[in-house]
């Protein structure tokens, strides 16, 4: 008989742990306008994490992401606005809408594989933007105005709460048994389940915890930026950026979505600020060359090719 | 003691094409059953139909009494029962001791901890001689190589009946007789029972206590190795008309 072995916890977890942990203790202390350029960098980093959940690890490609970003703001802006819930309330609402969205959307289309998933999911944005445009509950697609009051300390330990939560369970999930039943359906489904792995079981779970994890980025994005608006909260741009960050950082990793969040975010303000738009040529071309030349990103590509750094980038 | 699994009046239809048409046959008790056929008789279809991977058009399938046939192939996995692919399917990221944990973690064993299914994963890799190749990334084994990981894989999953779909093809004549040594030293030790689905005549009546025979998807013969080698039927099967004619 064997005792169970304590978890090993990495560099990689440390180095982000401590981080988070030290921005939480200085967050009081920064300026208003740089903490409002940090919250809005941790929210995209909670979505690159939440999406690193499915695409990262299974490799099934989900442009239809942004449904549930969509979801969570749609969900706090209704409980703010109608019910008179505090912003919060909406944030663990939007995450729970967002868990029961993301199990009826991938009940359905996580039975295709590959291209199929990849296509099926680009229609999930169309069909919930048409569903929102005609829902009187929501004003009937008008958008929702919402005037919470300015707290950017609240949205950031809100945003932080829900990053440690994220890195803590993609940690988890990735270094035990589970991870092992993941890593074998990236590589090959059918030899999974010739093995006694639970592929449709493990892939909704995976797709179901991002969902709720955008659900809850999406909730405290509406909320710092005071309201909800359709055709903006269904833009594809956001699943496009997400997935950008991902790959520019390395799909599956640990550290990657942190990575691939901050240079996104910083070629985004850099050269949204040069000209309107230029910024999204600029990330569409480094994504084309990271794909291109080191298609397991940043992180996925130092780990294979410098041995000494397999054991610190999980 | 392996699962008897019983298949009967199995017909697996894809459209129009009639691929197997009520085929039985039983399995289990430690017994190696042969299946051979010409190319495109319906041996693989019927060996995923056993698995769990296909669902059968009509007909039963049943493990211990229990109805199984329209059970996914992993939970198939839980009874016992693996089945190995015609074209290793290795996971090639996965080093091959990872490989062999995943079908410990998840196979009928359910073993709980990494650590203990990767340590118990060098004793089935040398049990197919890969022992030297543990920490290698499935991607640099050479064909035979993920042949033994698809077999050593099978075996992790602690399954008692395998189905084997042609473990012993393209292999070079040394390389087919090391394998077929290796595969019944491994099944003295283990005692598992097969359905081992074969073109390589010299594999199926060297390792089968009873062989079936099937062609377009109809059983013609079944019987001991001798048996069916000898039968007209299955010699028009596998030659022709005109060999049967010319047979003394």
């Amino acid at each position: 008989m064997k005792l169970p072995k304590l978890p090993v916890y990495g560099p990689s977890l440390w180095g982000l742990g401590g981080s988070l942990l030290l921005l939480g203790g200085v967050a009081p202390w920064i300026p208003v306008f740089p903490l409002i350029i940090l919250v809005n960098l941790l929210i995209f980093a909670a979505l690159a994490y939440s999406l690193n959940l499915i695409t990262g690890l299974t490799g099934y490609v989900n442009f239809g992401h942004v449904v549930f970003m969509a979801v969570g703001a749609y969900s706090l802006g209704y409980s703010v606005e109608t019910l008179r819930w505090h912003p919060l309330g909406g944030v663990a609402l939007g995450a729970l809408t967002a868990l029961v969205v993301s199990l009826g959307i991938g009940a359905v289309t996580l039975r295709f594989r590959g291209v199929y998933f990849a296509i099926a999911s680009l229609v999930t944005p169309l069909a919930g933007l048409n569903i929102v445009l005609v829902l009187p509950a929501l004003d009937d697609g008008q958008g929702i105005v919402l005037n919470p009051a300015f707290e950017p300390l609240s949205w950031f330990y809100t945003i932080w709460i829900i990053i440690a939560a994220e890195v803590g369970l993609t940690y988890w999930i990735t270094h035990g048994r589970l991870g092992y039943g993941i890593r074998a359906i990236k590589s090959d489904e059918d030899a999974a389940k010739s093995l006694g792995v639970n592929a449709p079981h493990l892939k909704l779970f995976l797709f179901a915890l991002s969902g709720l994890f955008a659900g809850a980025a999406g909730g405290v994005y509406a909320w710092t930026t005071s309201g909800v608006f359709p055709y903006a909260a269904f833009d594809l741009t956001f699943s496009l950026l997400m997935l950008a960050m991902i790959v520019i950082g390395g799909m599956g990793t640990l550290l990657g979505p942190m990575i691939g969040a901050v240079i996104v975010n910083l070629l985004s303000r850099f050269f949204l600020a040069i000209f309107i738009g230029t910024q999204f040529i600029i990330i569409g071309l480094v994504v084309i060359v990271i794909a291109l030349f080191i298609p397991e990103g940043i992180v996925g590509t130092l780990r294979k090719y410098v041995p000494e750094l397999r054991r610190i980038l999980e | 003691m392996s699962p008897t699994l019983e298949a009967s009046g199995i017909h697996k239809y894809f459209g129009g094409v009639k691929a197997v048409q009520g085929v039985s046959l039983t399995l289990g008790g430690g017994r190696i059953v042969g299946l051979i056929g010409p190319n495109g008789s319906g041996k693989s279809t019927l060996l995923n139909v056993l698995a769990g991977v296909e669902k059968p058009t009509k007909g039963t399938v049943t493990v211990d009494g229990r109805r199984v046939d329209r059970w996914p192939a992993h939970r198939m996995v839980g009874l016992g029962i693996a089945k190995t692919h015609q074209i290793p399917k290795p996971f090639l990221a996965m080093t091959g001791r990872e490989n062999v944990a995943v079908a410990m973690m998840y196979g009928r064993r359910r073993e709980a901890e990494p650590a203990a299914a990767l340590e118990e994963s060098l004793r089935i890799l040398a049990l197919v001689g890969l022992e030297g190749r543990a920490d290698t990334p499935a991607s640099n084994l050479s064909v035979q190589q993920r042949k033994r990981l698809e077999f050593a894989r099978a075996l992790a999953t602690g399954a008692s009946l395998l189905l084997l779909d042609e473990i012993f093809a393209g292999l070079s004549p040394e390389e087919l007789r090391d394998a077929i040594s290796l595969f019944t030293r491994v099944q003295k030790e283990l005692g598992f029972g097969a359905l081992v689905v074969e073109h390589v005549m010299q594999a199926v009546m060297t390792l089968s206590d009873h062989v079936v025979v099937i062609e377009e998807g109809r059983k013609i013969a079944e019987g001991s190795p001798k048996e069916v080698v000898e039968n007209p039927a299955v010699i028009e099967a596998y030659l022709g008309t005109e060999a049967t004619d010319a047979a003394p």
